[in-house]
């Protein structure tokens, strides 16, 4: 092999790497972070979320049992990648994706309202707007998303009532939803909903975390 | 192409050995072809046929299609993950979570990249440095045991 | 001269021709020597077959991987179907996902029996610190890898494994949700999730994989294996009689100073 031959590096050359260098590594640093990072900016800049902010029909009150949870699946639109509102108007055989949820619903300390009792199986009257608060007050809208790492919760039926259980690392849960045992830091998350006079609750996907921290988005699910 | 490593250059019977270069060259070698390569070639077809034989055995697993909204489905990690799930059950609450499920591991793969700098004596020999002998023989029990308490957990989760 | 021994004759100059042409204008036999006939420590030869095994199972999961995608097709409509179509419709499709996916259980058992050799006959010692650093890479690179593949087959284990990974994720101080957010591209896991876990397996943490194992290698080469101090015995009793001889003599012509013992002076 031929020698090594060392030239000194003039100021010429070095200003020449100087501006061909930022000039490229510019081009070839910026538009790929800014193009891989759109999800975090769209969510922490913008605001925007994949989920929109609407209300979805859960069920009706009357299908939540008096003694025990019930799970309703929620099919919330997903406005992600090839699944946004202007691909899917404008796109090619385009299928709108859905984020589905299991939702568990229980009353609280299973003490359901009175009029709950009498409505029956029987939805079509819809309920009076006193009813409305009342069912309102009553009601626990829990996610089935474990609060530790997100598991899906389970309803556990033991002698003396029973528990919600996270099959992963036995986080244990009352029926209100509340802490009992295992590794979660919380209790479970609440979903901000509401009941409205045709007798059906609907939700929002998202959490509502309770006094002054308002609502937040859900991790992951 | 290679630049030859120091003392690679001088001949067997001058080489001066001290204790930077003892490791350098072993006492007998052989030619890495045929016999290592032979050698090599072995386990990898033996391990080629097992994993034939497992492919149809026990064929790679493909569960029911991702459901977001199950309350029966029970996840459970793969094999290689069992003893950082086992570990994330000693570190419960908001302040623990964060801790055991990054900061640790975080902290174990530092170390793991610092190990030549925090064991630097010229011993090899596990049986010559005791200390780094026992920190790993340590490291491989713990692993070991946390395996072995998941999958009990595993074994004995009701409804399973 | 028989007709048989011509043609032997004949077939080995035209092989000649060729390897001279070849050599003459790549050096491949030069190459080849370098890579074939390197000494390796006699003893101990079996021990580096766990290195050896290694490679050949990440070779393994590029070349089925390249298989599967033949077929495969990362969106959350079609992912598991494709999956489906080659474990049931695909000639050998049972056999070529099973290579791929018993071959990562091995490859992380194999992994980990390799490093713990290594640790215990302490093989991470000057001069081969780096080596280390990279095999530690490799090790997180091949970790992640397989928890990005698991995502891919949108089947229940891999939906869950996944959102528990990033509900884990999202605990990470500081940058948790930035970080998760990134990986799902999103503030949910959805379509978007697979195409980037698909991208980051196939694409980028292999492309990243290649050159830290051609990086494993080399240094592996430069330095030489070392898979116990048994291979370095004679030697180590060569440098132990030495540095006894030195003491000795330092005692007998005492007050003088000697030079000759530095190495033996930085140990103590």
């Amino acid at each position: 092999m031929a020698e090594l031959q060392k030239d000194p590096m003039t100021r010429g050359d070095f200003l020449g790497f100087g501006v061909l260098g930022t000039i490229v590594g510019a081009l070839l640093t910026i538009p790929p972070a800014a193009f891989i990072l759109g999800p975090v900016i769209d969510v922490n800049v913008r605001g925007e979320s994949d989920v929109p902010d609407d209300w979805f029909r859960a069920g009706h009150v009357s299908e939540v049992p008096p003694d025990e949870p019930k799970a309703f699946v929620v099919a919330f639109p997903l406005n992600q990648v090839y699944s946004e509102r202007q691909v899917i108007e404008e796109g090619v055989d385009t299928q709108e994706q859905t984020l589905r949820n299991a939702i568990w619903t229980s009353w609280k300390d299973l003490k359901p309202p009175g009029f709950i009792a009498e409505l029956g199986q029987n939805r079509t009257p819809g309920i009076s707007r006193e009813q409305v608060i009342e069912a309102q007050g009553a009601l626990n809208v829990l996610s089935s998303s474990c609060a530790h790492l997100g598991c899906p919760v389970r309803w556990l039926v033991k002698e003396d009532g029973g528990e919600f259980l996270c099959p992963c690392h036995g986080g244990i849960y009352d029926i209100n939803g509340a802490y009992v045992g295992g590794p979660p830091p919380r209790g479970m998350y609440r979903y901000t909903y509401e009941v409205r006079e045709d007798g059906y609750i609907y939700v929002k996907h998202e959490f509502d975390v309770g006094g002054d921290k308002g609502s937040q988005k859900p991790f992951v699910i | 192409m290679y630049a030859p490593a120091t003392g690679k250059q001088q001949p067997v019977e001058q080489e001066v050995i001290t204790e930077e270069n003892v490791f350098e060259r072993p006492d007998e070698t052989v030619a890495f072809f045929p016999k290592q390569v032979l050698y090599d070639l072995f386990i990898s077809t033996l391990l080629l046929l097992a994993i034939c034989a497992l492919s149809y055995v026990s064929p790679a697993p493909l569960t029911e299609p991702a459901d977001t909204a199950t309350i029966t489905y029970v996840p459970r990690p793969e094999w290689f993950f069992f003893f950082y799930e086992q570990m994330l059950m000693f570190f419960p609450g908001y302040a623990l979570i964060s801790f055991g499920a990054v900061v640790v591991p975080t902290v174990f793969v530092v170390l793991l990249f610092a190990v030549p700098w925090l064991d630097r004596g010229p011993r090899a020999s596990s049986t010559r440095r005791p200390f780094a002998t026992v920190i790993g023989l340590l490291v491989v029990v713990v692993v070991l045991l946390n395996m072995m308490m998941a999958v009990s957990r595993i074994i004995n989760f009701p409804g399973q | 001269m028989g007709a048989i021994s011509k043609a032997r004759s004949q077939a080995a100059d035209a092989g000649k021709f060729v390897a001279d042409w070849m050599e003459h204008r790549a050096g491949v036999i030069t190459i080849m020597e370098h890579f074939l006939y390197e000494p390796v420590p006699k003893r101990g030869a079996w021990i580096y077959t766990l290195g050896s095994a290694t490679l050949f199972l990440i070779t393994l999961q590029f070349l089925t991987g390249i298989l599967l995608l033949f077929y495969y097709v990362p969106t959350t409509d079609h992912a598991w179907n494709s999956i489906y179509y080659i474990m049931n419709e695909a000639y050998f499709g049972t056999l070529i996902r099973g290579i791929h996916y018993w071959s990562a259980n091995f490859l992380l058992a194999v992994i980990g029996l390799h490093m713990a050799q290594v640790f215990f006959s302490g093989g991470y010692k000057a001069p081969r610190e780096l080596n280390w650093i990279v095999g530690v890479v490799l090790l997180l690179l091949v970790v992640i890898i397989a928890f990005t593949g698991y995502a891919l087959r949108w089947d229940q284990d891999g939906l869950w494994a996944t959102v528990v990974g990033m509900k884990i994720g999202s605990y990470s101080p500081f940058v948790g949700a930035y970080t998760i957010q990134f990986l799902m591209g999103g503030d949910t896991i959805g379509p978007a999730t697979l195409s980037r876990f698909f991208a980051i397996h196939v694409w980028l943490l292999p492309a990243a994989l290649a050159p830290f194992i051609g990086i494993h290698l080399y240094l592996l080469r430069r330095h030489g294996v070392f898979g116990d101090e048994m291979e370095y015995r004679e030697r180590m009793a060569k440098l132990q009689e030495r540095q006894r001889l030195e003491e000795y003599e330092e005692y007998e012509d005492d007050g003088e100073p000697y030079v000759g013992r530095r190495d033996r002076a930085d140990r103590d």
